[in-house]
């Protein structure tokens, strides 16, 4: 990677968060991106690592180009220069036509097993809080043959079990996705605003795969809603580097619209 | 059978051979004539003086209390907000909402108490926030939900759109969106395929009675064309046992038919065409129109108290006497041509 490692008072969560996603992506694949920082994330890997990656959404935006930001998948502003414009039903059917590599989904709420509920707080039925509801969220944990979410870590989004389980982690555990006809791996990895986490690959659980410079272990766990799976030698996340941040601060997001806040 | 041949005759005059042959010896020429008759080319048919055109105040009384609907739209986009306007203004109530994720109708309706319960999969003012209406109408028991995934309720309209009982789908298997069913008893069966013995989920057909479109372009005949993503616009259509459509602009057969490719509801399909400029305000039409970020965080913030959406839809709906009233209202020429796309960019 071009450029040189930053000190870390020069960069802030978001862009350390919106690098991590970066390298997720890989070169030649098709990802199914959502918006906010997994768009941020996509367009850094395509001017990086990954140029002949294909971004599309699910509104029917197909191979966009990595320099028009937008405020949500139904933006225009995708269109602009794009490849190809669909329906919803081509697009989504290409998760189930087992095309789509890599699925980026932003989650509210996220459990020990990586299901994520974005439908309802308190009771289905009569709720608290009624929520939007799955989207594309749902069709792309089902069936993207990988899936990464990024969260704000605190307690209340990070809970044992969603109250509702709207998309798909690993459902109650091992097997419990094949036994309900999904496809993909499932998710692989979680980015949240204090660590990077993933899944044991026997239990399923979350557990920690690094933790980010400037945050302690304890912080993590303390905002966790479960015990999470540590590992003997905890990794610090790696920084960004110079050229990293150019082209998020110059090229991507100049505004600051997603990385400008800590 | 031969009437006409003598009036075409003599309007094209004496003719050579190889073209058509006077026939005044009819009795001598007669089965020449028939294989000439054969062979002449059949007079192109003209265009019907078809005029699918109505008002918008027609195409929305002819919408019963309690009907099941379905509108266009997906975020800020090709949703046929003038109609929805209309709905509420002429007070219609107890709709039955199919929806994928068209929030602007969801919500709209929701907070005019005109929604009674729906089908749904997303609804969110996507950059700004969650549809508070919607939101508040379900937390207080008066709006009923059944929920489902993108992929999952349009499978459903795909299913009626193609005329078939069902379709099998991977999606939704296994979550709490099926576990839990509310109102909606064909919301899917197990289905083991037939063939390999997969597991599978299928939904079954949902035929809206009547489809609200809201399209860039139609023609008279009502072949109807959008630019750039389309939703689930051709599944809602074919689906639903009546298509109306709302348009930006009716433009001539000859412009259709330049980019026919463009056209995603033929003629056929579409019962009737409302002209309605600016009829998705405050969403956008691509090639059109851009969103209005300024209306919609006025709407959202209006949206979250029931006293101040009242007041909201005082203003701009029930205070309005149609959608011309409507576009006086948001600002009239100089916010409107502010919106409008630039060509290349589309927005």
């Amino acid at each position: 990677m071009a450029g040189t490692a930053v000190p870390s008072t020069q960069f802030n969560r978001d862009e350390l968060m919106a690098v991590a996603a970066a390298k997720e992506v890989r070169d030649g694949e098709v990802a199914l991106i959502g918006t906010g920082l997994p768009m941020i994330a996509a367009y850094l890997s395509k001017f990086t690592h990954a140029p002949g990656v294909t971004l599309f959404f699910e509104s029917g935006i197909i191979g966009s180009t990595p320099k028009h930001l937008a405020i949500g998948v139904g933006d225009f502003r995708l269109m602009t220069d794009c490849a190809k414009t669909a329906g919803l039903y081509y697009a989504l059917s290409l998760l189930q036509g087992g095309f789509v590599d890599l699925g980026f989904l932003g989650a509210a709420e996220i459990d020990q097993y990586g299901n994520i509920n974005s439908t309802t707080i308190g009771d289905y039925e009569r709720p608290k809080v009624r929520l939007p509801g799955s989207g594309g969220a749902n069709d792309i944990a089902s069936l993207a043959k990988r899936v990464v979410s990024i969260v704000v870590h605190e307690k209340r989004k990070f809970p044992a079990r969603c109250s509702y389980v709207t998309t798909p982690g690993f459902l109650s555990g091992p097997g419990a996705r094949e036994e309900a006809g999904l496809r993909g791996a499932g998710p692989v990895r979680v980015i949240s605003n204090l660590a990077i986490l993933g899944f044991d690959d026997a239990t399923k659980k979350m557990k920690i795969e690094s933790v980010h410079p400037g945050t302690t272990l304890e912080e993590v766990q303390d905002n966790t809603g479960f015990d999470l799976i540590v590992p003997e030698t905890v990794p610090e996340t790696p920084i960004p580097t110079s050229e990293e941040l150019r082209l998020l601060r110059e090229v991507i997001d100049p505004d600051g619209f997603y990385i400008g806040k800590d | 059978m031969l009437e006409g041949v003598a009036e075409r005759a003599k309007a094209r005059g004496s003719c050579d051979r190889g073209e058509f042959m006077p026939y005044r010896n009819l009795g001598r020429n007669r089965s020449r004539l028939r294989k000439k008759l054969i062979k002449e080319p059949t007079i192109v048919s003209q265009p019907t003086s078809v005029n699918k055109v109505i008002s918008m105040r027609e195409a929305v009384e002819s919408v019963n209390d309690g009907a099941h609907l379905t509108f266009s739209g997906f975020a800020h986009s090709l949703a046929p907000v003038a109609v929805v306007h209309e709905i509420i203004r002429q007070g219609k109530t107890n709709i039955d909402l199919s929806s994928m994720g068209e929030c602007w109708a969801a919500d709209l309706l929701s907070g005019a108490g005109a929604l009674r319960r729906t089908r749904l999969s997303n609804y969110m003012f996507e950059g700004y926030g969650r549809c508070m209406n919607f939101s508040r109408g379900v937390q207080q028991g008066e709006i009923e939900v059944e929920d489902y995934s993108h992929f999952g309720i349009t499978s459903r309209f795909m299913a009626g759109a193609l005329g078939v009982s069902h379709l099998p789908t991977k999606v939704m298997s296994g979550t709490d969106i099926l576990n839990k069913v509310t109102f909606d008893k064909d919301k899917f069966k197990k289905l083991d395929c037939p063939f390999t013995g997969e597991p599978y989920i299928a939904v079954s057909a949902v035929k809206p009675d009547i489809a609200f479109i809201h399209a860039q372009r139609a023609d008279l005949d009502g072949n109807t064309q959008i630019f750039g993503m389309t939703s689930i616009v051709d599944e809602q259509a074919r689906a639903s046992k009546r298509v109306i459509v709302s348009v930006e602009e009716i433009v001539d057969r000859k412009e259709i038919a330049r980019r026919p490719e463009l056209t995603i509801l033929p003629g056929f399909l579409v019962e009737a065409i409302v002209e309605a400029p600016f009829g998705a305000h405050p969403a956008g039409m691509f090639r059109y129109y851009n969103y209005d970020d300024e209306h919609i965080q006025h709407y959202w913030k209006a949206s979250r108290d029931p006293e101040a959406f009242k007041a909201y839809l005082d203003e701009y709906v029930y205070g309005t006497e149609d959608h011309w009233g409507y576009l006086d209202k948001i600002g009239g020429p100089r916010k409107l041509m502010a919106l409008r796309a630039d060509p290349y960019l589309g927005h």
